[in-house]
């Protein structure tokens, strides 16, 4: 029974893995964060300048698969780019800060998190987009009659609700995330699902290496759960049980 | 295969082999004997062995081989197309002499057949651009592509493990990557390699690095047991390695004037 086990070396190589995935799928998860509200503000601005490039955006990244896009990003986009600027990119670099030492991440890297921001960015986008209409147009004839200046009426009225109403769909989003981060493996860059197909190769032991990577996923994913569950009873949804 | 007469023939070799196990037949005296020398060679294997388009013949460096051993036995040669998977039953039931078709010796199948010395090498080399790479000692310092779920990814990180490697779907991508500059080199079986680079445009940038990390030696498959007859084709293989012969089949398919050239690293006699 013991020889059906994983060596340590391979349960090594998918913890870290694992690693990689879960800070791929964090950084990819604040920074499509923060570019899907930005996008959610264009698609919602009344002036068609803001409100079509960001309709353009939305539909050409979800209307197209997540894995031709790494494709583009990683074979496709570094084709075209100046020969100089790429080698400088797959060199590794190194900074030596006053503490800890800075590490150039690898170009599947930077592929992998620029083609998932990018990707997930619409989702949360149109994720704020439901959001800011499920708050209550009663809500901001209120404000506007109390006087609130429009600027005060998205700070103060739209905004939170807006936010509320969107969490539960933003951590699917996050979800996701971890999720479609295992396409990366596409690209090259070392994660749970690549590191879990290079332990198959080596070891031939499929439903261990599969296995421990699925159970290391669902755990990522439980933890989304239940942080969401927390979130969701600290600050209820309007018009949600107990509000 | 299925001629009523073909059938006999079959019907009375295998009562033949049968008997054989009894009376100890020599097959180098049956081939003789029958003036017929029956090779299995692969038929969808370029350069090994594959139909000849104009002539719609089985040719390839396996069957040069074939025709050179027939050849000293002074009689006619008999070529089976195979694939992979029934070379060691063709053997076993007896329907061929000798397998020749890019037959890789590992232990597990020398205990189903005997082996002759090799007369090939597929070695895992490298692909990359031209004055980047020139000895195996620089490959620890690189990113290298290799292809997902190979044996060629466990020997590089096996011999070489301060590399980078990075694994494709397939070959075609690791090149691609290549090409971009996401890897300095990708590596696969020397033959693979040459036949990739052979359809690429730019491929005056590229070169194929004369070593190899690994070798998958190639050899004739024979009959088990059958002693004189392996000790022929071995005597034949070295004879026609001094007398050049060897080297001449060799350019014929990988010289530098073929269109998949490739420096000859493995001599019939190396080890």
């Amino acid at each position: 029974m013991l020889d059906e086990l994983l060596a340590p070396k391979y349960l090594g190589w998918l913890i870290e893995g694992f690693g990689v995935t879960l800070l791929l799928s964090a950084l990819v998860s604040v920074a499509a964060t923060a570019l899907g509200l930005a996008l959610c503000l264009g698609r919602i601005a009344p002036s068609r300048l803001w409100s079509w490039p960001a309709r353009a955006w939305l539909s050409v990244f979800r209307n197209t698969p997540l894995l031709v896009q790494l494709f583009f990003w990683y074979f496709g986009a570094s084709a075209l780019m100046p020969e100089g600027l790429l080698i400088w990119l797959n060199t590794p670099h190194h900074w030596d800060l006053a503490l800890f030492g800075v590490r150039w991440p690898s170009f599947e890297y930077l592929a992998g998190f620029f083609g998932l921001t990018l990707y997930t960015a619409a989702f949360i986008a149109e994720e704020f987009r439901s959001g800011v209409r499920g708050v209550p147009a009663g809500q901001i004839a209120a404000a506007q009659a109390l006087g609130f200046t429009p600027l005060q009426v998205w700070l103060n009225v739209v905004m939170p609700q807006a936010f509320r109403i969107s969490l539960p769909p933003l951590l699917g989003q996050y979800m996701n995330a971890v999720k479609n981060s295992s396409l990366t493996m596409a690209i090259g860059l070392a994660e749970l699902s690549y590191a879990s197909r290079q332990v198959e190769t080596e070891t031939f032991k499929t439903f261990q290496a599969f296995g421990v990577a699925t159970a290391l996923y669902i755990l990522t994913i439980i933890v989304i759960e239940l942080a969401g569950q927390w979130l969701q009873r600290r600050r209820p949804a309007p018009g949600a049980a107990g509000a | 295969m299925t001629k009523p007469r073909n059938k006999l023939r079959l019907a009375t070799l295998v009562a033949l082999s049968l008997l054989s196990g009894l009376a100890q037949a020599d097959r180098l005296d049956d081939i003789k004997k029958n003036g017929v020398l029956r090779v299995a060679a692969f038929d969808s294997n370029p350069p090994f062995g594959f139909i000849d388009p104009q002539t719609k013949q089985i040719s390839g460096l396996d069957v040069d081989y074939a025709k050179e051993l027939a050849a000293r036995l002074g009689v006619k040669l008999e070529l089976v197309p195979t694939n992979p998977a029934n070379r060691i039953p063709l053997l076993t039931a007896n329907k061929v002499d000798i397998v020749l078709a890019n037959f890789t010796i590992t232990e597990e199948r020398a205990k189903q057949v005997n082996f002759s010395i090799p007369y090939f090498a597929s070695g895992q080399q490298f692909i990359a651009r031209k004055g980047t790479l020139s000895s195996p000692d620089q490959l620890g310092k690189l990113r290298i592509g290799v292809d997902k779920g190979t044996t060629n990814e466990i020997v590089l990180r096996e011999k070489y493990p301060s590399a980078t490697l990075v694994a494709y779907d397939d070959t075609p991508f690791a090149f691609t990557a290549l090409r971009n500059g996401n890897v300095q080199a990708i590596t696969q079986d020397g033959p693979k390699l040459i036949g990739l680079l052979a359809n690429v445009p730019d491929k005056d940038k590229y070169e194929i690095p004369p070593f190899s990390i690994s070798n998958d030696l190639i050899g004739a498959g024979l009959p088990k047991g059958e002693t004189r007859l392996t000790e022929f084709v071995n005597t034949s293989l070295r004879e026609l390695e001094a007398s050049g012969k060897a080297q001449t089949i060799y350019d014929a398919w990988f010289g530098p004037d073929t269109k998949t050239p490739l420096t000859r690293i493995f001599r019939i006699g190396d080890k």
